[in-house]
């Protein structure tokens, strides 16, 4: 049963997909983005979250470098509240090849990418944790990017613009008469309902799932999912990106977030995109290697290990993992396959994704007779927060969370969060400490078209997401959503359940790294909710 | 520098009670404390064995116990020290004024923080959940501002354990607090031991008060010991029960004052913040530890070393990676079956014990470190409590039961 059409339908609601869904949106074309999970859910929030230099690339793909430098500035400039607008360092330690410094200096230079040597002395002297095995460093205008936000932001802006989204909404079947693509099957994850959607044009955006949708069409696309398995620190371990100066290989990035560090990543060729599992062996490479940077790392407490697939793109007869291109493709399947009305598009970083965008609604739009010109670059994602409003809403916020809960909320949910605070001194409580989560947030996002359970209010909220790993607000989160929300979101009524699941679910990021502090972090959490609360009940 | 007879190293449950047994046998005893073990964590309730290897509930701890794997602390302490211990402990506490009701034929039925309910065997009068079993209505009271305990979820739970034929009702105490700030059981227990504090607690429950009712409470009744649950049950002419509590545990720190005021009185030496760092070593015996802060360390010679400085959470033992296991001061032998397959179980909560939970000193009857041959390492230096191997007593609910019964026989030995 037809319920639903749009003009273009994106599949796929990561860093890809929503970019596509702005860019198509500020063209005044219209489209509607479908997401099989909650938005965000694969590599776009799974990944270092580094903003690229390109400093990276400067070797051996200088197309990638300069992309990434260009694309650097303009996310500074329209994500702001996105983006952490630190410098990065690459440094080179003892045993490192010193002949890989000069082409990398002349590829930087080459790539529009400044670079700038500092002394040993003024490297320790900014990032003090540096091994003494420092051999060189050079400054570059790395930084550090929220790619779940910033993906977020590309939701709500197209929005504005007419643009259209609907989680929890699975493809499952293409259906093309007369040789093009006529409408597509979907599944409601949420009240199981099928239905179809009617479109001019099928846009798979589905990242290293894209392979799959292809086959839907019966078309062949070959993506190559590579796991990269992280690893998050209980600190900033630096101030700045620090970068291993040597041939791009496992575990060479360090990026501070907030009050954590992430340090990535392994590049593992996996068949099934949705295979975020993790090992020791993984870890051991990742620390072992991270120690050659930090010489102390393995005495700080590690948060939790986690993993994502990258979509890489394999032309036929190359190979994948590290050597396959971080650059992306755009498939017309008219021109490709003699399929009518779907486009794929593949690869690529997160970094890039406005571009890619661009580029990729260039081929699409003249296909609908659009001529519009790309204005993504031109305006911020969102509006920024007014002082004013931040001002209100400093006396009832913890003060270091006004800027959090800004950030997360944005222009026009923001004040109303402030309003519900300041009529309803309950709603103050502050449910998380680590993230700055207040009750009246919580509560505002529980009421969002997208929020279906609990989880996704958490992922929305960051409630939960912060360095306690859930042990001091698994029990809040559990009795205010069972509370507040009964009937209304997915996996309330049973807060036992509810609490014994989110805290599985970090549970799960814990388990490969159960050494060091984190045994300690996990004695605690056993302690609270085994024995003081005993959740899995009583007279068993 | 002046030598013990024993010095214990350790503040927790275990070394407190290893310094007051110790003492009780005439011995001159010191006590090196740094941290507060983990009162403040564990309510201060003593679970002997509540749950069985399958994750069943245990109905007679005594009888169990004497089931339990060879691997077990219990199997080497024996089911004699543990009988003595529990009577050794409950004149302690009840010299001070502070009596625990139980015993070790049957288990004392907690209401937890969260509505559930949980076996323990020696338990604070103020925490008797049985009471809640024959009662036709439950109270449960709420206290406005009071950070996580919340009322709603307790009573949504403990009606899913005691069944619907109970009329649950909620009431919520309005503290009257003009802070900014959350409230913990901690804040709400000092306010309750003001006399204005409790005037205005009462006031706000006595209507909901009556017979066949129970009234369930967090864990605010005072920080000295059971003056105020005793005053409130006669005032309110029903039970009052308080459930177990979110860090800071208020009966934590009760039980904890009430055992360093029995520790005054035996003249046992605490040498406040003094971390224990290494030990001094002659042959098979130890003759020293060195204790201290940040600036020197202090030498404290003894006949008798008791180790009770906990486990992973405590930092008795310590893991920095994966394999290389240690306890951390008289670097005892480890038990640790550090494999990937086994080491942590995929789910959290299930109904297996987890395998790195069970890490710890390997020792004999005598509770003294053996290396893999079974041979003494340190003829003088015994261990107590979580730096035992071979128990998860987050499963088992066992915790304070096998430092109990462990801190008796190694201060006896």
């Amino acid at each position: 049963m037809v319920k639903d059409k749009a003009t273009v339908v994106v599949v796929g609601g990561g860093a890809t997909g929503v970019g596509i869904l702005r860019d198509l949106s500020m063209r005044g074309i219209d489209a509607l983005l479908i997401e099989k999970l909650d938005m965000v859910n694969g590599a776009s929030s799974r990944y270092h979250g580094l903003l690229h230099s390109g400093a990276r690339y400067a070797v051996r793909d200088q197309e990638a470098a300069k992309e990434c430098i260009e694309e650097n500035t303009i996310l500074r400039r329209i994500g702001k509240s996105c983006v952490e607008a630190i410098s990065g360092m690459f440094v080179q330690v003892e045993g490192d090849d010193p002949d890989f410094v000069d082409p990398w200096v002349k590829g930087c230079a080459e790539s529009g990418i400044k670079t700038r040597e500092m002394s040993k002395e003024e490297a320790l002297r900014l990032e003090p944790n540096l091994s003494r095995k420092l051999v060189r460093a050079f400054e570059v205008p790395d930084g550090a990017i929220d790619g779940f936000r910033m993906s977020w932001q590309n939701v709500l802006s197209a929005a504005r613009y007419g643009g259209r989204y609907k989680t929890y909404t699975e493809l499952i079947k293409i259906n093309v008469e007369g040789g093009a693509v006529k409408s597509i099957t979907v599944r409601d994850n949420v009240t199981k309902e099928e239905y179809d959607i009617e479109c001019e044009i099928l846009v798979n955006a589905a990242g290293p799932w894209a392979g799959k949708v292809a086959q839907m069409a019966g078309l062949d696309c070959s993506v190559s999912p590579s796991k990269g398995t992280l690893i998050a620190f209980n600190q900033r371990i630096s101030n700045r990106v620090v970068n291993r100066l040597r041939k791009p290989s496992n575990g060479d990035i360090f990026v501070p977030h907030g009050s954590i560090t992430i340090l990535g990543t392994s590049s593992i060729t996996i068949p099934d995109p949705e295979d975020t599992s993790t090992s020791w062996d993984e870890v051991e490479e990742l620390m072992k290697t991270g120690e050659g940077v930090f010489e102390h790392l393995r005495d700080y407490r590690i948060l939790r290990v986690f993993a994502g697939s990258r979509p890489l793109y394999v032309p036929k007869g190359a190979d994948g993992g590290r050597n396959a291109s971080r650059g992306f493709v755009t498939l017309d399947h008219e021109k490709e396959d003699g399929l009518k009305g779907m486009m794929t598009i593949c690869g690529g970083k997160f970094t890039t994704y406005r571009l890619m965008a661009e580029k990729f609604c260039d081929v699409l739009a003249p296909k609908l007779g659009n001529t519009a010109k790309c204005r993504t670059a031109e305006e911020d994602l969102v509006p920024a927060v007014s002082e004013a409003d931040k001002k209100a809403a400093r006396q009832y916020f913890p003060s270091y969370g006004v800027n959090l809960a800004a950030t997360r909320l944005g222009t026009d949910k923001f004040p109303e969060v402030v309003k519900t605070l300041k009529e309803n001194p309950e709603t103050r409580e502050v449910l998380c400490e680590c993230e700055n989560v207040t009750m009246a947030e919580v509560m505002r996002i529980a009421q969002e078209p997208t929020s279906h359970s609990v989880a996704d209010v958490r992922r929305r909220t960051r409630l939960g997401m912060g360095t306690c790993q859930g042990n001091y607000c698994a029990i809040r989160s559990a009795a205010i959503a069972n509370k507040l929300f009964k009937d209304k979101l997915e996996g309330c009524g049973d807060s036992l359940s509810d609490m014994k699941n989110f805290l599985q679910a970090r549970w799960k990021g814990i388990t490969p790294v159960m050494a060091g502090k984190t045994l300690r972090e996990a004695e605690m959490t056993r302690g609270m909710y085994e024995v003081l609360f005993n959740v899995n009940g009583g007279r068993r | 520098m002046s030598k013990s007879d024993v010095v214990v190293i350790g503040n927790g449950f275990a070394g407190l009670m290893s310094a007051l047994v110790s003492a009780d046998q005439g011995k001159k005893v010191t006590l090196l404390s740094y941290g507060a073990g983990t009162f403040p964590l564990n309510s201060g309730v003593i679970d002997v064995l509540g749950y069985d290897d399958s994750g069943k509930a245990v109905a007679n701890p005594a009888q169990a116990v004497g089931a339990v794997a060879d691997e077990h602390p219990y199997k080497k302490i024996g089911t004699q020290a543990l009988e003595e211990s529990v009577k050794f402990f409950q004149d302690v506490v009840a010299a001070e004024g502070f009596p625990y009701v139980g015993s070790l034929n049957e288990q004392q039925w907690l209401i937890t923080g969260v509505g559930t309910l949980k076996p323990s065997c020696l338990i604070p009068e103020s925490m008797q959940g049985s009471k809640c079993f024959e009662a036709s209505e439950i109270v449960l009271v709420g206290v406005k501002g009071l950070k996580d305990y919340y009322v709603d979820m307790v009573a949504e739970n403990l009606a899913k354990e005691l069944g619907n034929d109970k009329k649950y009702t909620v009431v919520t105490v309005d503290p009257h607090y003009k802070g900014a700030r959350d409230l913990t059981t901690k804040d709400v227990a000092s306010w309750m031991d003001t006399d204005a504090g409790y005037s205005d607690f009462v006031s706000q429950v006595k209507e909901s008060a009556g017979a066949g009712k129970v009234i369930v409470v967090p864990q605010i009744l005072g920080l000295k010991g059971n003056v105020v649950w005793k005053k409130i049950v006669a005032e309110l002419g029903c039970p009052v029960v308080e459930t177990t509590a979110m860090p800071p545990s208020v009966n934590g720190l009760r039980l904890r004052d009430v055992l360093l005021s029995a520790l005054k009185k035996k003249g046992i030496t605490v040498i406040e913040n003094s971390k224990a760092e290494e030990a001094v070593i002659e042959g098979s015996k130890a003759v020293a530890v060195k204790a201290g802060g940040e600036v020197r360390l202090q030498t404290y010679n003894a006949d008798k070393f008791i180790v009770a400085t906990g486990g992973f959470y405590s930092g008795g033992i310590t893991m920095r990676d994966f394999g290389e296991a240690k306890e951390v001061i008289f670097g005892l032998p480890i038990e640790c079956d550090c494999v990937e397959e086994r080491w942590v179980n995929k789910q959290l909560f299930s109904d297996k014990k987890q395998t790195f939970a069970k890490t710890g000193v390997r020792v004999d009857a005598t509770l003294r470190g053996v290396n893999e041959s079974g041979n003494v390492v340190l003829q003088n230096v015994y261990v107590a409590g979580r730096n035992l191997s071979g128990y998860d007593f987050c499963f088992e609910h066992s915790g304070n039961g096998v430092a109990l019964a462990s801190a008796y026989k190694a201060a006896k030995a």
